[in-house]
This record gives structure tokens, C-alpha cells and sequence, in this order.
């Protein structure tokens, strides 16, 4: 046994509202530069729909994620290291511009600077990447807002699998969810193995998976290997570039950007002790369906005795040891069981899960009472609006047990403390029924109901002077691309030339309110702080 | 009850200052006044009504407490003293529109729907750069997949939407959850970004308001009854919206007229 620590993500769908606040704060934060301006290392998506980037889900079409050999070995699907090799100059799985979209802007200027015209003058848009005209805009980050387009292009949804979908797209049997979606800093990531320059790295110390820009060549192959197609390329830097976890926040115990301004407070991050041992032989279970519990026995019980022992012996701080004893993501996950993972088919034991959202009962208005399960309390799981195999083709391979104990356990929930609350009286019968006591039902309604802050986010402090040599890192810059101190934000190495003048700055040259999300370095990124890892990484 | 002291409200926030550099950088929580019901604390979250709950202070009605039905006479001569349904009327906007224009393309008649947009209230502005990426980067509008089919109209397309009153430009966003025979444009959408000209105004493109027409509700017209009384910003006879109808047809990419022609010489004209 080899006892690792990671801080890992739940995300409550129930509560999920769809504001995209985590979006425009993370890309507010993050990648408000040239280069980046269609990337969105947060997004949120509207199920059922093809994603972003289209059909993102789909490894048939991307071979995103690892296989699993007949020898039950597993390599990356898109191609072990040779075959990786062989087509570094033509990637066959490489998403395009139109797969994500081509970034816009528009022309706020000409609203100042217009002559006098027949008609009020308008912003028409253009191209971030060319600085031509768009005639006309054909899609976006966020295209399928609240069911957009026709149910003949988003019945492509992955998570239709082994699923009737036409009666789906009938306004009466509407159904819809929202995802929010950011980098899954996996167990297993495809994309560190994919990498042919060995620039992708998981950190030891917290499990946060970066790039290294200084090693990093622009081969791309981490952006095919990725499922969950969150990397990005800078076509600025000539550089991959993903979510970092908001690292620099988590060392000093703070939530990520996204997590700290959810407004339906649906995020909780924690710590979790797992076996680095055991990674390989849970991510090669023969069965899709069995990887969710496979991933679930090397998480590891911060209560554990012997667990204890072995994590101080392979260096886990103390306060990481308290911190994932504490930890909401545990409680989720393993002593709750409502937490599940994102599509643990692609075998990279993903570490940001999700508690699945309930829905209205289909038929409760027709039939005057909500329809019970056999011999039960508990509505008919099967006459809820979000379908549950589509649920499970989300969150557990397609098996659908799991999906039901989280939504019955949350149900459950709401019931016992509607008795305990409102009326009725406490019913224990109910949490009989899913499994549940009274203990931990008020710890659920604690951590899930309320969520408070301090509740939500339970984050030790970074240990970095453990796991660096401090000493050389004295009197050096902070954050860069790793290229030293120098005042650019990106690095030196640049495939492109200056860039235009056009790009998201007013003909004036003045401060300008209006558009001032793609400025170049001078105003807005002067500090460089984004990107991937570190000055002192390499 | 009555002369109950209420300062303690806005104690703690009287050292506070609200200058235009703070709003400018993000919006700022106000201190609680006498005007609102709710309160601005560390504790308690804005809501309505808490001043009347919990600092015993009358809800400004004719009672004194929450009232739904409304005894004025006028109300009850308009059938009105309790909330009542009303189906639409037929508005004299539409008929004569489709005489003049609607052999020219296929046209469908829909109920004309503004629901309240989902990013933001009252002065909050939305249709900045991150908003619109994340929409659709301009105006839009809503319809559902069997009206769209039968006028041709797919998603992204561009449509005009016009009856007498006027027309809108937008590109329509066909979606399985709009209900048939509706079409929804949300409010505060901007005619200042990537709106083309409308053929039926020959001006540019149009605002979810451009296909309305205010008319005075003479309930609204009550005045010196309590809670019925004239108040600036408050209540009053206000611009109500009847249900109104509106056209809607295709418009062919290449058919698309920016306007943004030199002003034409009005002298030269004529």
C-alpha cells in the first residue's frame, strides 16, 4: 500500500441553477488572453445535449480515455507511445476550431465611431482568430442553453445510449439537467500518458494535474487523449494549457475560483486518501460497469488505524490526515454513497464527481398522488422525469443501481427532516428503507441542505516546502510561463506574429469599458499569472 | 405598537460610503431604508417583507396586512377583486400585416411571449462580451421545433417578427420546450449588437418591445385608496401589455441588410 492524498470535487446537480457564474469567474480569472479565448477551462453544459466541444463524450469519435486490451492490459485508446509517435504530425483525433467555436468579438467601436447612417449603427462580429468579419455566428461555448436547437441534432447525446430517445424529444416528456464541467485532475489521466515530451505531471502532494510550460512542445496529443476534452491548446503560446485547480488557491487552504463563487453553493472540495498502488488494477476491471465501486475500494478510511500509520509513514502531513477524516468529498462518496463518478468508462478514475439531480415525478398530476414503488415509501424511481439510465450512462457506465441508492437516499432525506421540521415527526422507517440512520441523514442535511462554507470547503493548508527545495526559489518571480520574470504573459515562444491591431481594443487606445475582456498584456495580464505551473517547477 | 424606533436598522451602516468608483466595479448592497420591506445586514439576507414580520411595522394596505383581494369599486366592476385570468383579445395587429406581406414568404402567426431574462435584473447589464459568448451572440429569439418546421425555419436562422406595431430582427433559437403556438423573446436583449435592418420598418432591427403597444389599464387609474395610491416608482397607471400577436417569417442569409448605408439626403429626396 502507497497512500496518496488528492483534493477532490463533488458537485451537487441537484442544486445546479445554471448561472455559468464558475464559468465567467474562472474565465475571468483565467483565460481572458489571446490565444485562449475559446477555451473555458470551467463550462456548463445543458443535458441532454452534444457538449462542449460537440459530441465531447463520444470516444468512438475522439478515442479519448484508455482501452482495455483482451490481455487486460490498458493503453490510451487514441494509441500506446509508438502509435503516438507515428502521428505526431497528423493527428487523426484532434478537435478543430468549429468543434469547439470560433471566438468572437465585436465591433463595440463602430457604435462610437459611426458616421451618420440610414439606421442606428450596430456591434457586428468578428473573428478572434482571423479578424475578419463573421457574417454570421453558428455556434458558441453554450449553443444548447436551456434545450437550444432541435432534438434531432442533440439526440447525438452519448448518454442516450441503449436508450428509446425519440419519445425524448416530445414536449411532453421534456426532460433537462445541467452540467458543469472542468478538468477531472483523474487518478489515471490519459493525458499525462499521452504526453510524447513528458510535460503533464500529477502533483504528489495534492493530486492536481498541470502542464509544465516549459517542457511542453505543443504536440497536442494530451488535448486527444483527454475524454473529457479539457485541455486546451494556446495558439498564441504554441502551448497546452488545462484547469489548475486554482493550485495557487488551494496551498493556502482557499476554494478554487469556481467552487468559492458558486451561487447555488452546489461545489464542496476535500481530501482523499487513496492507494497509488491499486490504480492500475481499479482501472482495468473487466467490466465498465464495475469501475465505479473498483474506484471506490482504493479510496481508503482517514478513520482507519492502520490507514493512519501508513499515510504518516509515506509523508502525508498531519493536517492532510485531519483533513480528509473531515473531508465533505468522503462523506459523499463513500459513507454517503450519492457522490458518483463522470463517465468512469473511459477508465481514468476521474476525482470531481457528482450527486445526480431529482426531477418531478412524471404522473404525479394525473394520478392524483405521487405513483410509490412496490411495498414502499419511496416514489417509482422509473417515473421521474430525468430518465435514470440516462443518469447512469452519465455517472456509472450504465448501471443503474447506484444512481437509484443516491436518489432515493437524497429523497429520503428530505422527507425524514420535512417530519422532523415541518410535520409528521421524525419517520425512521424512511431511512430503513434506503439504508440510512439518523446520525448520518442529519450529517447529510448538515453538508448538503445548508452548506455552509466551512462545510463545504474543508482544504489543509499546501505543504510546498516538502516537496520543493525552497532554497533555489529564493528571490525568484512568482507566477510565469516559465520563462523567468520577463513582463509578457506568454511565453517567448510564439508561433504567431504581434498581434493586430484590432483585437479587442478600442481605435481610441483609451481605457475602454466596453470591450475590455481580450486585451493584450499591458493592461489586463501585466502580472502573468496564468497558465499551467510554476517558474520553479522544472 | 405604533412610534416604534427603527434606526437600528441603519446603525451599522452609518459610516458607509458608496462612491462611483465602487459601483462602477461591481454592484454594492445599499443600507436599509424605510422605503423597502427588506433589510440589508450582515444576518439577514434581502428579503421582502421583513421589516413588517419582524420590526412590527403595517403592510402599507388599506388593512394594514397582506391583502389579495382588492374591495375598491372599480376592481370589482372590472371583475378584478380577486387574481383573474384574461385570454387574449384580438388586438388589430396582425390581419392587416398579413394582407400586405404575407404572400411574399411563408408566414406563421404566434402568441408573442417576454418572459423575464435569466442574467440579470432591473439595470444589470448583460450583454457583455462572457454573456453573449455564452449565448448566442446577439439577439434571439424562441420557437418550437413543429412551428419552426412548418414555416421552414431551422435553427440559427434569421427571422423577422413584425406586426403593426413593428419588427424585430433576431435569430431564432428552435427548441423542443417552447410550447406550439408561442414564441418567446426574453427582455433587455440590445439592438446595438449584430441586429440587421428589418424590410417591414426599413430601420434597424427592433427590441422585444418594438411588436408592442402600451396601453393604460383604467384599474391602474385608482387613486387615494391605500395601498391603491399614486407613488413614484411605485405604483401608478403603468405601461400594461396586452396579449399581442406577431408574424413570423424566414430570412435568407444573403437577404440580410445591415443598413449601414450613408443617411440618405432628405432634400435631395424630395
Amino acid at each position: 500500500m502507497k497512500i496518496r492524498a488528492q483534493i477532490g470535487m463533488v458537485l451537487n446537480l441537484d442544486k445546479c441553477i445554471g448561472c455559468h457564474t464558475c464559468s465567467v469567474t474562472c474565465k475571468n480569472v483565467w483565460t481572458s488572453r489571446e490565444g485562449m479565448e475559446y477555451a473555458w477551462f470551467n463550462n456548463v453544459e445543458t443535458k441532454p445535449g452534444v457538449g462542449f466541444p460537440k459530441e465531447w463524450e463520444n470516444q468512438d469519435k475522439w478515442n479519448g480515455g484508455w482501452h482495455r486490451k483482451s490481455n487486460g492490459k490498458i493503453h490510451p485508446k487514441q494509441g500506446g507511445r509508438w502509435r503516438i509517435l507515428a502521428k505526431i504530425f497528423g493527428n487523426p483525433d484532434m478537435p478543430e476550431i468549429d468543434d469547439y467555436y470560433e471566438p468572437f468579438t465585436f465591433d463595440y467601436d463602430h457604435l462610437q465611431n459611426a458616421k451618420e447612417s440610414k439606421a442606428q449603427p450596430t456591434a457586428r462580429p468578428r473573428s478572434l482568430i482571423s479578424g475578419k468579419r463573421m457574417d454570421k455566428i453558428k455556434w458558441g461555448p453554450n449553443w444548447e442553453e436551456i434545450l437550444g436547437t432541435e432534438f434531432e441534432h442533440r439526440r447525438k447525446d452519448y448518454n442516450f445510449k441503449d436508450m428509446e430517445e425519440e419519445m425524448y424529444g416530445e414536449f411532453e416528456n421534456t426532460f433537462m439537467m445541467y452540467l458543469p464541467r472542468l478538468c477531472e485532475h483523474c487518478l489515471n489521466p490519459t493525458c499525462v500518458a499521452s504526453c510524447p515530451s513528458g510535460s503533464i505531471y500529477k502533483r504528489e502532494e495534492d493530486g492536481v494535474v498541470l502542464i509544465d510550460q516549459d517542457k511542453c512542445r505543443g504536440w497536442r496529443m494530451c488535448v486527444s487523449g483527454c475524454p473529457y476534452k479539457k485541455i486546451y491548446y494556446n495558439w498564441k503560446s504554441g502551448k497546452a494549457e488545462k484547469c489548475t485547480l486554482c493550485y495557487p488557491r488551494l496551498e493556502n487552504g482557499e476554494p478554487t475560483v469556481c467552487s468559492e463563487t458558486c451561487v447555488g453553493r452546489i461545489r464542496y472540495l476535500g481530501v482523499m486518501l487513496y492507494d497509488a498502488d491499486r490504480i492500475e488494477e481499479a482501472a482495468s476491471v473487466s467490466n465498465e460497469e464495475d469501475l465505479y465501486e473498483a474506484q471506490c475500494d482504493i479510496f481508503l478510511d482517514p478513520h482507519d488505524p492502520k490507514v493512519i500509520a501508513q499515510a504518516r509513514a509515506d509523508g502525508i502531513p498531519e493536517n492532510w490526515i485531519t483533513g480528509a477524516q473531515e473531508s465533505p468529498i468522503y462523506k459523499m462518496t463513500m459513507e454517503w454513497k450519492v457522490a458518483l463518478p463522470l463517465h468512469p468508462e473511459y477508465r481514468t478514475l476521474p476525482m470531481v464527481w457528482y450527486i445526480p439531480p431529482l426531477s418531478p415525478i412524471q404522473n404525479a398530476v394525473e394520478s392524483g398522488k405521487l405513483p410509490l414503488a412496490k411495498n414502499g415509501i419511496m416514489p417509482d424511481l422509473d417515473k421521474m422525469r430525468i430518465p435514470v439510465k440516462y443518469l447512469a450512462n452519465l455517472l456509472t457506465a450504465g448501471k443503474e443501481e447506484p444512481v437509484k441508492r443516491a436518489l432515493k437516499r437524497m429523497m429520503a432525506m428530505r422527507a425524514y427532516m420535512r417530519g422532523v421540521l415541518i410535520e409528521g415527526g421524525p419517520d425512521k422507517s424512511i431511512l430503513d428503507e434506503v439504508g440510512l440512520t439518523e446520525d448520518l441523514v442529519k450529517d447529510m442535511y448538515k453538508i448538503m441542505a445548508l452548506a455552509n462554507y466551512e462545510d463545504r470547503y474543508v482544504i489543509p493548508t499546501g505543504h510546498r516546502e516538502e516537496t520543493i527545495d525552497a532554497y533555489g526559489e529564493s528571490g525568484s518571480c512568482g507566477f510565469s510561463f516559465g520563462n523567468g520574470c520577463s513582463s509578457h504573459s506568454n511565453s517567448d515562444f510564439d508561433l504567431f506574429e504581434n498581434p493586430k491591431s484590432w483585437r479587442g481594443r478600442s481605435a481610441s487606445g483609451k481605457d475602454n469599458r466596453v470591450n475590455t475582456l481580450f486585451t493584450q498584456g499591458k493592461t489586463s495580464n501585466s502580472g502573468g499569472s496564468s497558465g499551467g505551473c510554476c517558474g520553479g517547477c522544472s | 405598537m405604533t412610534g416604534r424606533d427603527h434606526t437600528h436598522l441603519a446603525k451599522p451602516k452609518e459610516d458607509e460610503k458608496i462612491r462611483f468608483r465602487d459601483i462602477q466595479a461591481q454592484p454594492r448592497k445599499i443600507i436599509s431604508s424605510p422605503t423597502w420591506s427588506g433589510i440589508e445586514s450582515e444576518e439577514v439576507c434581502y428579503n421582502a417583507g421583513y421589516t413588517n414580520v419582524h420590526e412590527y411595522i403595517p403592510w402599507r394596505t388599506l388593512t394594514g396586512r397582506q391583502q389579495l383581494y382588492q374591495d375598491h369599486p372599480w376592481m370589482l366592476d372590472f371583475g378584478e377583486g380577486l387574481v383573474s385570468y384574461r385570454p387574449p383579445i384580438n388586438t388589430a395587429t396582425v390581419q392587416s400585416m398579413l394582407e400586405k406581406h404575407g404572400d411574399e414568404t411563408p408566414t406563421i402567426v404566434l402568441n408573442w411571449i417576454t418572459p423575464h431574462q435569466k442574467w440579470g435584473i432591473h439595470s444589470t447589464y448583460s450583454d457583455n462580451l462572457h454573456m453573449l459568448t455564452l449565448s448566442r451572440g446577439g439577439p434571439i429569439v424562441w420557437m418550437s421545433e413543429p412551428d419552426a418546421k412548418s414555416v421552414d425555419i431551422k435553427d440559427n436562422d434569421w427571422v423577422e417578427v413584425f406586426n403593426t406595431n413593428g419588427a424585430i430582427m433576431a435569430r431564432v433559437v428552435v427548441s423542443q420546450r417552447v410550447n406550439d403556438g408561442m414564441m418567446m423573446m426574453y427582455h433587455a436583449q440590445e439592438k446595438i449588437v449584430n441586429t440587421p435592418g428589418s424590410k417591414i420598418t426599413n430601420a434597424r432591427g427592433g427590441i422585444h418591445n418594438s411588436v408592442t403597444r402600451t396601453t393604460v389599464k383604467p384599474t391602474h387609474m385608482i387613486g387615494a385608496y391605500a395601498q391603491q395610491s399614486y407613488g413614484f416608482n411605485y405604483y401608478g397607471t403603468v405601461g400594461s401589455n396586452r396579449d399581442e400577436f406577431v408574424i413570423v417569417r424566414k430570412v435568407e442569409d444573403q437577404d440580410i441588410d445591415w443598413m449601414e448605408g450613408p443617411i440618405e439626403d432628405v432634400e435631395a429626396a424630395e
